[in-house]
């Protein structure tokens, strides 16, 4: 859950990038870190805690902060989960506290499966927390789109967006920085809005 | 429950409570993080330190002990401590929600640390316990803010 500093003016938010193995969450963070354009001292270091062969083994964290809302400085906490599927009880610990998710689909029609099993994954990590996905701002990103093998878009909004509630999805290619901006700017306003809405009910 | 949204007082009393301990303790730096790795407040010596990602994986750390405590059905397991050549670090659970980390000189016996940190846990619990019975089922309130703006937050860096 968000926190809120009234003594110094301070919104701290957590999203949270699931989604399997190899599909590009560090990718997303990595792009996000080297482009963003941001006054000094308001990005901070990406941190990974990979294994030797650059898989995820832990997290990947990067803070960055904006002013978002007037008076107030908003720190966006951006994790990923490491996405094999082994790794169940670290992705649980990244997951408390989140306030938002970006799923990362790849979307090779091979990796389908094991799309649609992550998001299972997620859904099921959420109730673990006493969380649920639809109470949650969730963007979806169909990343790898410029591999020969992508399924169509449609077939992926059938896959992993068929609900009552369905949630904005963007493509990507994480590793050409297309998409990456477009998906972490959506998840930021949804997050903004929620909070405000949520205020504004607790008000009337 | 969510964690209580902090006042000037609130975080005056952590402060406060930090500034003893490392009195006392003679301890380096004091933080009091959020278990989802969020910083809430700091104290001492921070220059050469990025307190953020510090709080990010103490919590992360924190988290992973707990998980491991529950593998081996231990349900105490509220401290992690760290030696290292010069500095040396101790995690402690303070509530539901926080955790305490103070990095102190090596040379200084952790068991002194948690002694002093004792009083600190309490001294936060119960002013976190004063946040709660101020707003009890108030966890966020913005409802005197406006978005700045309606434009995208992040901008690309243009080539």
């Amino acid at each position: 859950m968000a926190i809120i500093n009234q003594a110094t003016k301070e919104l701290q938010v957590k999203i949270v990038y699931y989604g399997p193995a190899l599909g590009g969450k560090t990718t997303n963070l990595v792009q996000v870190h080297d482009h963003v354009q941001t006054a000094q001292g308001q990005k901070g270091k990406l941190v990974s805690l990979a294994t030797s062969s650059d898989r995820t083994l832990f997290f990947d964290f990067l803070p960055i902060e904006a002013v978002a809302i007037k008076g107030f400085r908003t720190k966006f906490q951006l994790y990923t989960v490491p996405g094999q599927v082994i790794y169940n009880t670290t992705r649980q610990l990244v997951l408390r506290g989140v306030d938002g998710i970006v799923f990362v689909s790849d979307s090779q029609y091979e990796k389908m499966e094991e799309n649609v099993k992550s998001f299972t994954n997620l859904e099921d990590n959420l109730k673990s927390l006493n969380l649920n996905l639809a109470h949650i701002p969730c963007v979806l990103q169909f990343n790898k789109r410029d591999l020969p093998n992508a399924a169509p878009v449609e077939y992926m909004e059938f896959l992993l967006n068929n609900r009552e509630l369905q949630v904005p999805s963007f493509t990507a290619c994480a590793n050409k920085c297309e998409g990456v901006f477009e998906t972490l700017n959506m998840i930021t306003r949804m997050l903004l809005h929620k909070f405000i809405n949520e205020a504004n009910r607790k008000a009337a | 429950m969510s964690l209580p949204q902090l006042i000037e007082e609130d975080i005056r009393e952590l402060d406060q409570a930090l500034q003893e301990l490392l009195q006392k303790s003679d301890a380096s730096t004091g933080l009091i993080i959020d278990k989802g790795g969020f910083l809430i407040t700091q104290s001492g010596d921070t220059r050469d330190l990025d307190t953020t990602t510090l709080a990010a994986l103490s919590a992360a750390s924190f988290a992973a002990t707990q998980g491991i405590a529950s593998l081996v059905n231990e349900s105490n397991f509220s401290n992690i401590y760290q030696q290292g050549d010069t500095f040396s670090l101790l995690v402690s659970n303070i509530d539901e929600y926080l955790l305490l980390t103070v990095v102190f000189k090596a040379q200084i016996s952790v068991g002194a640390v948690k002694y002093f940190a004792a009083t600190t846990i309490k001294q936060v619990a119960k002013q976190m316990k004063r946040a709660h019975r101020r707003a009890p089922d108030k966890g966020i309130d913005l409802s005197m803010l406006n978005l700045a703006d309606t434009g995208p937050l992040f901008r690309k860096k243009i080539a």
